[in-house]
């Protein structure tokens, strides 16, 4: 005699299947062509989100060394304003608003194909 | 009493929305995530709505002040986290599916453990980040309204309970976005008023330092907490001191006085030790890090539709938060100069509050101070929203689940218990309170979604090796720092901000348990899967393979987009 199943749209098996969750449960394979390309986005996400993430680092040790190093930037003035309270103040933000639309526009590069 | 109105303004309109919020509410989805429908740009002002707490509004022009013009670097850390999040989690973390961070933990490493772990180390970043926003609510209502600060706390807790428990995250994504746009405009037309208005000689001022040794008009001084001036000795909290013009200004023990060398150093020297370099590291790491793991701000972005819109909506947020971060700096520059007496006081954090008045004594005065008011608790409103949905969530939805009436329910006994706790903390420092915060998501749930995202031999077992590592290292310095004795150069630094050292021990930990144990199978298949990108054209035309298999087995990542064929 054949299985007895219940016919119910994929949404409610899927809703069921989910409330058993808590319990021992498989996670569910991928297609082989979704792991292939999960795989190739994985590797290249990685490769240039590590560029991003020497920028940014860069960034927040170098301006600090910077101020450290270099105290003078106090006496220095653009329009009356200490440069280092430019640096610290202002220069940051730009900066980092263009490391993410880069970082942003590389990322989604990657998934475009 | 004016601006006592402009806050009741404010909770209105927030409660307002929110009820607004409830007719579509129907699942637990919807009260947590907004049924995810929101799309970048909204998204972002939400997000940067709901970062923008009293801590930003208030609080850093208050360090500026009291601390020196190093401050500045917190800011620095707080927008720099949001790329941290645009590089490593946003994306992947969407295409978990997962509600919220105990629920990551869960449907990638398929530890129940883990998932409890997790809820409570929301729970505990949650107290440490709730209290100073309902301390610094009460001490701005006590401020401008003269009502007693255990007042001005419970009637934050109160608004806050109440929008969240009618509305859910659904209403709390307009009330959130609908305040930044309020914040921006009410933080920045201030500040441009105040640089127009003030005098040339305050102007010069401003920009040429001087350490505040002489009152330069009569000044009275209400101490809000406890101080110890040189000369004068201990003054309690409450008692008011009468200084006339041309008087020397005393020194407060423990603090550095505005205008002075120390003062101008653009570095953060925390306590005086003397390691200016190690001090602002150690708060950028901090806040860096931290943003990367605060629960609230995880699972906002959750309320996307896919990874693609929460990644842009990461980089958006950069540049928001880069636009309002630009003024803190003027506020505490012209603080100084205006309102310097308030570092003596204990309540720095109201200088921004207190500004316009000392500019213009008229209506312009009063306006602007009620602007600012309102402006702050909004602030206020939208970070507490979103902290105590995230710790509601944590309790009804990982501790013990239960259904929608659970977690209303839950959200008014935790306002109630963030209230009470708020009570106690007036003396404490409120740029410390918030990033300790910081601290123990920096060290708990950044390397637990770095690790899980992009390693796929971290094991179970590491996870929570590694998270409860994290968790007792940072709560144990700062235990020392509250309670401990005074301690000094290096070994202060390392325990008031402990970040340098807590985040590599738990990212070790969690490596090296893992190393030693075996990954399970499916492990490479479940980081897999965070880093497979939604179809573009899903019901149409499926690129690849049998349509219904296709169909069947990628229903479970992408199910949302599929549902909504019409947008």
């Amino acid at each position: 005699m054949a299985k007895r199943v219940a016919v119910m749209s994929p949404q409610t098996r899927l809703a069921h299947s989910r409330r058993r969750l808590r319990g021992r449960w498989r996670m569910p394979r991928l297609d082989p062509d979704d792991a292939e390309r999960a795989q190739r986005n994985y590797r290249m996400q990685r490769r240039r989100g590590i560029a991003s993430l020497v920028l940014i680092f860069a960034m927040l040790l170098g301006l600090p060394l910077l101020l450290r190093v270099a105290p003078w930037l106090t006496e220095l003035r653009v329009w009356a304003i200490p440069v280092s309270w430019l640096v610290l103040a202002v220069l940051p933000y730009p900066l980092m608003s263009w490391l993410a639309a880069w970082q942003l526009r590389r990322a989604e590069r990657i998934e475009d194909r | 009493m004016v601006p006592a109105l402009a806050v009741a303004a404010v909770i209105g309109v927030t409660l307002f929305i929110g009820l607004r919020g409830v007719a579509a509410m129907r699942t637990t989805s919807d009260f947590l995530v907004a049924s995810r429908r929101v799309t970048p740009l909204l998204n972002a002002c939400a997000v940067s709505g709901e970062y923008l707490s009293a801590a930003s509004f208030l609080g850093v022009a208050g360090l500026v002040l009291k601390n020196g013009m190093g401050a500045l670097w917190y800011p620095v850390g707080f927008a720099a986290g949001y790329i941290l999040m645009l590089v490593l989690v946003a994306a992947p973390m969407r295409r978990s599916g997962a509600l919220t961070v105990p629920d990551f933990a869960e449907a990638r490493l398929a530890s129940p453990p883990l998932r409890k772990l997790a809820a409570v180390v929301v729970l505990v970043i949650g107290a440490l980040y709730l209290v100073p926003q309902f301390r610094t609510a009460g001490l701005v209502l006590s401020v401008v309204s003269a009502t007693p600060y255990w007042l001005g706390v419970a009637l934050a807790g109160g608004a806050v309970a109440a929008t969240l428990a009618l509305g859910g995250m659904r209403a709390a994504t307009y009330v959130q976005a609908f305040q930044f746009v309020l914040k921006l405009l009410l933080f920045i037309i201030p500040a441009i008023w105040l640089l127009a208005s003030v005098s040339d000689d305050v102007r010069d001022k401003a920009l040429n330092p001087e350490e505040f040794t002489h009152f330069e008009r009569d000044t009275t001084v209400t101490f809000r907490v406890d101080a110890t001036l040189e000369p004068g000795g201990f003054v309690p909290a409450g008692s008011r001191m009468e200084f006339p013009a041309g008087s020397q200004v005393p020194q407060v023990v423990g603090a550095t006085p505005p205008g002075g060398d120390a003062w101008q150093l653009p570095l953060l020297d925390l306590n005086g030790a003397g390691y200016p370099l190690l001090g602002t590291l150690a708060v950028l790491i901090a806040t860096s890090l931290g943003t990367m793991g605060l629960p609230h701000v995880i699972m906002r972005f959750h309320t996307s539709p896919d990874g693609r819109a929460a990644r842009r909506t990461a980089a958006i947020t950069v540049g928001l938060l880069g636009i309002f971060y630009l003024f803190p700096g003027i506020y505490g520059v012209l603080g100084r100069v205006l309102v310097p007496h308030l570092y003596l006081s204990g309540a720095a954090d109201t200088a921004v509050v207190a500004m316009p008045l000392q500019v213009d004594d008229g209506w312009r005065g009063t306006l602007f101070t009620t602007l600012l008011t309102a402006g702050a608790f909004a602030a206020f409103l939208a970070t507490s929203l979103g902290l105590l949905l995230a710790v509601s969530g944590a309790i009804a939805h990982d501790l013990s689940p239960g259904g929608l009436g659970r977690l209303r329910i839950t959200v008014l006994a935790a306002a109630a218990a963030v209230v009470v706790l708020a009570l106690f903390a007036a003396p404490l420092d409120a740029g410390l309170l918030v990033t300790w915060g910081f601290t123990v998501a920096a060290s708990t749930f950044s390397p637990l979604l770095v690790l899980g995202i992009w390693w796929p031999k971290l094991t179970a077992a590491g996870a929570i090796w590694g998270v409860s590592v994290g968790l007792l290292s940072s709560t144990a310095a700062i235990a020392v720092t509250l309670f401990g004795p005074p301690l000094s150069g290096v070994l202060a630094i390392l325990t008031t901000q402990p970040a340098p050292w807590t985040v590599p021990l738990a990212a070790i930990t969690m490596v090296v348990v893992s190393l030693r144990g075996r990954p399970p199978a499916w492990a490479m298949t479940a980081m897999l899967r965070l880093h497979l990108d939604e179809a573009r054209e899903p019901m149409f035309q499926p690129r690849r393979g049998d349509r219904s298999a296709w169909y069947a087995r990628r229903l479970s990542t992408v199910r949302r987009r599929l549902r909504r064929p019409g947008r």
